[in-house]
């Protein structure tokens, strides 16, 4: 007679344990998965939360609609505060744990780290939240991407609008002294001299710098037609913009992609006004027709989702696209056929996400919009075409 | 002619940030004052400040004017609570020990902001208005000028305290010697308490002017490394130390961010440190204390 002793029972829960566990073992191994260096605290967190919904949200569609060559993808992250050394050691944990072909970085420091380890493993491409300009080098990271234009294309972006607008524009550059605020700077004085427009000062500011009067002062001097800021995501421009106008200046200000949430600058209000950058997504507000993308995004949030949403969304989707094409092609998931398959995506449709089919000939996809804030609307606005830039 | 007016323009700008820097110094020095604990947390304890003034002045709707008391009051609360619960209990520890207690309180403080207001950065709700200032013909950012006003103010009122009031006593004699105070009849625990309270009041004080100016965000409390800088130049225990060190440091950092660019401000600011350090380890102002062996 079967009766039920305390230590059959627990033999039993821990063998349907053991049947779960090896079955769920099963099931993910077949998984592709995509590794995250992802920053859900420290100063970036912003923005990584926001990346991490947007790459789960891609993947749960893909998955939905049957995964990729029958098999599901799964994003495996930890949080890095955004700290290389912790980046480094969640890429090191994860691949450990599972095989990874797919990864997304949260730095250019980190990107930069892991640069000569990525080379030799020769195993996976790497997207993530850098755009450094040094990274969109194929020659030397040719197994990184970025899912936008790389700095230098940004501001090149943002001098093809001033250019056309206002043609011998004065421009003044403000940057701030780091890594993310330097890497622009050479290129723009090349592109400016290029274009015809004239650089009048360049400011940079300390990190932590929080009071800009000294910086506005300058400013004034110079009294330039358009200011760029690049290295910041809000500290310190509401300050730089509303000290401006209290002195008069009829510059336009203009920013990059981090500073280009329209969240942020809804706290802000009037100074805001006005202010312009390089946006190489839509909003999640953007309802043009020819964006089922965005329509789709709307329904699963309803809620507004920030810039980094739609980062990490495009990254996911760049990332499976390049593993659906290996796996078509029959080929092993290895970073150079995957960086061989992402370099052949040309005019490819991302639903609306970016307005003009997009092309990825070497790291980046060198393609934006310029966008200015209304306060009252508090909204970003289109006040330009989609521009591409080629080197 | 201009270029003078430039140079007035770029030292009360200087000044103006530097006064900022001396309001939070003043938080380190209270503190390390009565209890001879470098309290690594103050930055983030201005960052919370500002954030209560937001969750006061934006959040509940409350006016300015009600919303930047309770956020002081909410940093002072919070100065008590760390001081009875978590220092005190340590009395008697190595100082490391100590120091090392106030750097986890501040990556809870950041932890728990993140947690409670998110991580997005955000912006005070207006309470200083954005006309501009003139100093005769000089261009003055007005809440430059308004955190200078406060800065001073309380700063003056510190070291008349100190000089006049009892409870200042108190404190100054807890600070020489800790055994004579007590035989004399001061309270001595109750003097930590105070000094904790009012400094992070005071933090939390500061938190609010810095983030009416530069916005706020879990990250802001870095501020406090440049007021780190300022208390050890100018002696960790002298309130005199924390008005120049600040002042000067605000102007040196303008003059360094204007003349040579913005990239030697932190070259020249620890620069400075190491010379000072070298120079006069106690600080500008500090206590030179003779230990016999």
């Amino acid at each position: 007679m079967f009766s039920l002793t305390r230590r059959r029972v627990t033999g039993l829960m821990a063998g349907v344990a053991l049947v779960a566990g090896l079955g769920a073992a099963q099931a993910q191994e077949d998984d592709i998965v995509i590794g995250g260096s992802i920053p859900l605290t420290g100063v970036f967190a912003f923005a990584g939360v926001a990346i991490e919904a947007g790459m789960q949200d891609y993947i749960t569609q893909v998955n939905e609609a049957g995964g990729i060559g029958g098999r599901n993808l799964r994003l495996a992250y930890e949080d890095t505060g955004y700290k290389v050394d912790q980046s480094v050691a969640v890429f090191n944990k994860l691949t450990s744990q599972d095989e990874i072909h797919l990864y997304y970085g949260d730095s250019t420091g980190f990107a930069k780290t892991i640069a000569p380890e990525l080379n030799r493993m020769g195993g996976m491409i790497m997207g993530g939240a850098s755009f450094a300009s040094e990274l969109n080098d194929p020659e030397e990271h040719p197994y990184m991407f970025m899912a936008g234009p790389d700095y230098s294309e940004m501001i090149a972006i943002l001098m093809e609008y001033i250019a056309e607008e206002t043609p011998g524009a004065k421009i003044v550059l403000v940057n701030s002294d780091t890594e993310f605020g330097r890497d622009p700077i050479e290129s723009s004085r090349a592109k400016a001299a290029e274009l015809g427009l004239e650089i009048v000062e360049e400011i940079i500011t300390p990190p932590t710098a929080v009071d800009v009067s000294t910086e506005v002062l300058k400013l004034r001097r110079a009294r330039p037609d358009y200011t760029i800021f690049h290295g910041y995501i809000l500290a310190p421009l509401p300050e730089f913009m509303t000290q401006a106008q209290q002195l008069g200046l009829e510059t336009k200000f203009m920013g990059t992609f981090w500073s280009m949430d329209s969240s942020i600058w809804d706290s802000v209000g009037e100074p805001a006004d006005g202010f312009m950058g390089v946006m190489p997504y839509r909003y999640y507000y953007d309802e043009e027709a020819d964006a089922p993308t965005m329509a789709k995004i709307r329904e699963m949030r309803p809620d507004y989702q920030a810039t980094g949403y739609m980062q990490g969304y495009l990254s996911a989707m760049l990332m499976a696209e390049s593993a659906r094409r290996v796996l078509d092609q029959g080929q092993e998931l290895t970073g150079s056929n995957l960086k061989a398959a992402m370099n052949t995506i040309e005019d490819f449709d991302t639903g609306g996400l970016i307005g003009i089919p997009i092309s990825i000939p070497g790291n980046s996809v060198p393609v934006g919009r310029v966008y200015q804030y209304s306060a009252a609307e508090k909204k970003m606005q289109p006040v330009s075409d989609w521009i591409t830039v080629t080197e | 002619m201009t270029d003078l007016l430039f140079l007035l323009e770029v030292s009360l700008a200087g000044l103006g940030s530097g006064a900022l820097l001396s309001l939070t110094a003043l938080a380190f020095v209270l503190i390390y004052k009565a209890t001879r604990v470098i309290n690594l947390a103050v930055g983030e304890i201005l960052m919370l400040g500002s954030y209560l003034f937001f969750a006061f002045g934006a959040g509940m709707g409350l006016s300015v004017w009600l919303a930047l008391p309770l956020a002081v009051a909410g940093g002072a609360l919070t100065g008590a609570v760390v001081e009875r619960g978590l220092i005190r209990p340590m009395l008697g520890e190595s100082p490391i020990s100590v120091f090392m207690v106030t750097v986890g309180l501040g990556s809870v403080l950041i932890g728990l902001v993140e947690l409670i207001w998110g991580t997005d950065p955000r912006s005070l709700p207006p309470f200083i208005a954005n006309t501009p200032v003139f100093l005769g013909e000089a261009y003055v950012s007005r809440k430059i000028l308004v955190a200078f006003l406060v800065a001073g103010a309380v700063m003056a009122a510190f070291m008349l305290l100190f000089r006049y009031w009892r409870g200042g006593v108190a404190l100054r004699a807890t600070a020489t010697d800790q055994a004579a105070a007590y035989s004399c009849g001061i309270n001595v625990p109750g003097v930590f308490s105070a000094a904790w309270t009012v400094g992070c009041g005071i933090a939390a004080g500061a938190g609010v002017l810095l983030g009416a100016i530069g916005g706020i965000s879990p990250s802001m409390g870095v501020f406090g490394l440049s007021a780190l800088v300022v208390v050890i130049v100018g002696g960790l225990d002298s309130i005199l130390g924390a008005l120049i060190g600040g002042l000067a440091l605000g102007l040196i950092q303008s003059w360094a961010g204007t003349y040579l660019g913005g990239e030697y401000q932190s070259v020249v600011t620890f620069g400075l440190l190491i010379v000072a350090l070298m120079v006069r380890p106690y600080g500008l102002f500090g206590t030179h204390e003779i230990e016999r062996l």
